[in-house]
């Protein structure tokens, strides 16, 4: 896995960020607990002197795993955040797109309409996925949270300003640039406090996390970000490979997407 | 490790994904449940192995065989990565063409060597945009040449034909490298072909990391910082923004542009931390000595001393992708200002070189013309300062060009 220069991403991430704060009139970011979106507010804390100054959305569906939970609990008073939890039901049985696909768009949709956010900052990166790399710096989403993918706006050079459809919102994706390692390595500088259950217990951990129905660990002895770090060195695995909803049926992450998945 | 971005160009099946996804393999950069995926997926359609599907994810890209929008791939190489951007090759995909090249620092072309193939027009209209958003090394990639029997004479045919338009254009001769290759089979990309021993130079990764590789000095150049706007905070508001070129100190005396703001600066901070002064390429919060009364965001910061002009009348070259004239607006900076075009000095197609009166001038045309604004900006020229001579213009909510000052 390619590890890049660490102080390039940080000043884009926080061009991006900064950039969407002060463009949007009213913003905030989705927070899942994972590396990727803690690391997302790191960053925010950097660009606004210590400060997240958005909210920041949990999409609970309830069982999540109660080490999220904690975890969530201790950083929001830590860093001050202003969360907002909103709560999507699930059905014991239900998993994958059921569920990413439907039930956390649906909640994430209430709680926008109820705020009136007109952008959100979702801390997806391009090597997840194939259909992530497609993604823009900002990329519009209609009223109906569709995603047109193949008529997206132009985005020329890293002015991220191009005219964007104002009935629906905006999706921001200020880690594009990031891959996997790159986390691990701001992680271990910057010391961003993780969830621990990316850390190895009885030969296991989860490399991606979601919720309790979907993620399931990987076999793996690192316990801890140095540990990590060099298992991402020489794996050919992929990051995703936890998460059910990918293995669905071909394009899954298409059809999630297109239907409003993060 | 650095990464170094390349943009890939050339006309559709010129063979921009599969050379992608060969790369990738040899190089092992491509996980083994793509490569399971590109497989199965081949099988499924009832094809051979098209390491194309490595990369295009999209549905629709993977049954028609195309790539939609653009897309990012890399590849370590040596001490750097190298960031290949995937562009669309089809007519009606330019805009998107265009996104991707935006980002390259060396541009590699595509031209399939088939008979029935070669130097299309799409092939130097992607070499006009890609000069004209200030890629200036090219290495051209011969591709498809399993398809002509690795013929030397081929190679040397589509080689001369292109060389006088790049260099037309403005590629300088020792700054271009052709390399002939077979993406399909692997040819020349990372180990010398034994089908081509008439070849002397580089495979074509060692020519691409060559050109990617090398640092090029930046030059000491006036202050010039992009500002986003400002933000409160405990010692009162802060201006925001990037230094784009030159160095800003505490204590200097600076002006901001458009509304000819000056001030002092009082406090720099970088990454939270406070400093004494921030160089090119940092985001800084600046504490300006007086209390702002104007509106900051799309403003140009520079050293009282060594301002940029004002102008509301640009002289500019524009790649056309929609209709041209009457009320339109141009994104300068997070500015939105409107303007119209004055005069059309002349309009060319790049394709063909053909020349064109203002009334004739279609999409994907080029034109040089005199563009008004409604009001004075701190334009300079491109070849000067890149991120203040470089715009988007709209037509509504349509995107008609991009141009750069001259």
């Amino acid at each position: 896995m390619i590890k890049q220069e660490l102080p390039e991403l940080e000043e884009k991430s926080i061009y991006v960020i900064r950039e969407a704060k002060l463009k949007f009139k009213k913003i905030a970011a989705l927070w899942s607990m994972g590396k990727d979106s803690t690391t997302m507010l790191a960053l925010t804390r950097k660009a606004f002197l210590g400060k997240v100054p958005f909210p920041v959305i949990h999409i609970d569906n309830s069982i999540d795993f109660p080490e999220t939970y904690q975890f969530r609990q201790e950083l929001a008073d830590k860093w001050n955040l202003d969360l907002i939890v909103a709560k999507s039901e699930i059905k014991p049985d239900m998993v994958g797109s059921a569920c990413c696909g439907k039930n956390k768009p649906e909640a994430l949709k209430k709680v926008m309409a109820e705020y009136g956010f007109d952008a959100l900052i979702v801390s997806i990166r391009r090597d997840e996925h194939g259909v992530r790399a497609k993604e823009r710096y900002m990329s519009p989403r209609d009223k109906n949270w569709k995603w047109d993918y193949k008529n997206q706006v132009a985005e020329l050079w890293d002015d991220y300003t191009s005219k964007l459809d104002t009935k629906g919102h905006v999706r921001v994706h200020p880690l594009l640039d990031w891959n996997e390692i790159d986390i691990w390595r701001y992680v271990r500088q910057e010391r961003v406090p993780v969830n621990p259950l990316y850390f190895s217990r009885n030969g296991y951990r989860y490399r991606s996390l979601g919720c309790t129905h979907c993620t399931v660990p990987l076999k793996s002895n690192a316990k801890s970000v140095d540990d990590i770090i060099k298992e991402l060195e020489v794996t050919k695995d992929e990051e995703r490979g936890g998460r059910s909803m990918d293995k669905e049926r071909e394009y899954a992450m298409l059809r999630l997407r297109a239907l409003g998945y993060m | 490790m650095e990464v170094k971005n390349i943009s890939l160009l050339g006309h559709k099946d010129h063979g921009k994904s599969t050379l992608i996804g060969s790369l990738l393999m040899q190089t092992g950069a491509a996980t083994k449940v793509r490569i399971k995926e590109a497989e199965e997926y081949s099988t499924k359609l009832g094809k051979p192995f098209e390491p194309a599907f490595i990369l295009d994810s999209f549905t629709e890209e993977r049954e028609q065989e195309m790539t939609y929008d653009t897309t990012r791939a890399e590849i370590k190489y040596k001490d750097i990565a190298l960031s290949l951007i995937d562009v669309p090759g089809h007519e009606e995909l330019i805009k998107n063409m265009i996104s991707g090249a935006s980002y390259g620092e060396v541009a590699l072309l595509l031209v399939s060597a088939n008979k029935d193939e070669g130097i299309r027009d799409q092939t130097k209209r992607h070499l006009f945009i890609s000069r004209m958003l200030g890629i200036d090394k090219l290495v051209v990639a011969v591709n498809k040449m399993d398809t002509v029997s690795y013929d030397e004479k081929r190679f040397d045919e589509i080689r001369d034909g292109l060389s006088g338009f790049i260099e037309k254009i403005g590629f300088r001769r020792s700054d271009v490298r052709y390399v002939p290759i077979s993406a399909y089979n692997g040819e020349n990309l990372v180990e010398r072909s034994r089908f081509m021993k008439w070849y002397r130079a580089k495979p074509l990764i060692d020519e691409v990391y060559d050109f990617a590789s090398r640092n090029e000095k930046q030059m000491e150049s006036a202050l010039r910082m992009i500002v986003q706007g400002v933000i409160p905070s405990e010692s009162g508001e802060l201006v925001v923004g990037r230094i784009i070129s030159g160095r800003l100190h505490v204590s200097e005396a600076v002006k901001a542009l458009p509304a000819g703001f000056s001030s002092k600066i009082s406090e720099i901070t970088v990454k939270g931390k406070r400093v004494r002064s921030a160089k090119m390429g940092e985001n800084v919060a600046v504490k300006l000595a007086k209390s702002i009364k104007i509106e900051m965001r799309g403003s140009i910061i520079s050293s009282a001393a060594d301002a940029p002009k004002l102008t509301d009348s640009v002289k500019s070259k524009i790649f056309v992708t929609g209709r041209i004239g009457g009320r339109m607006s141009i994104k300068f900076n997070g500015s939105d200002i409107p303007c119209r075009a004055v005069k059309v000095l002349y309009g060319i197609n790049p394709a063909t070189g053909e020349e064109k009166s203002a009334k004739e001038v279609k999409p994907l045309d080029a034109v040089e013309a005199e563009l008004l604004l409604s009001r004075k900006l701190p334009v300079e020229r491109y070849k000067d300062t890149k991120e203040l001579g470089r715009f988007v213009l709209y037509s509504g909510k349509e995107f008609v060009g991009i141009g750069t000052v001259v």
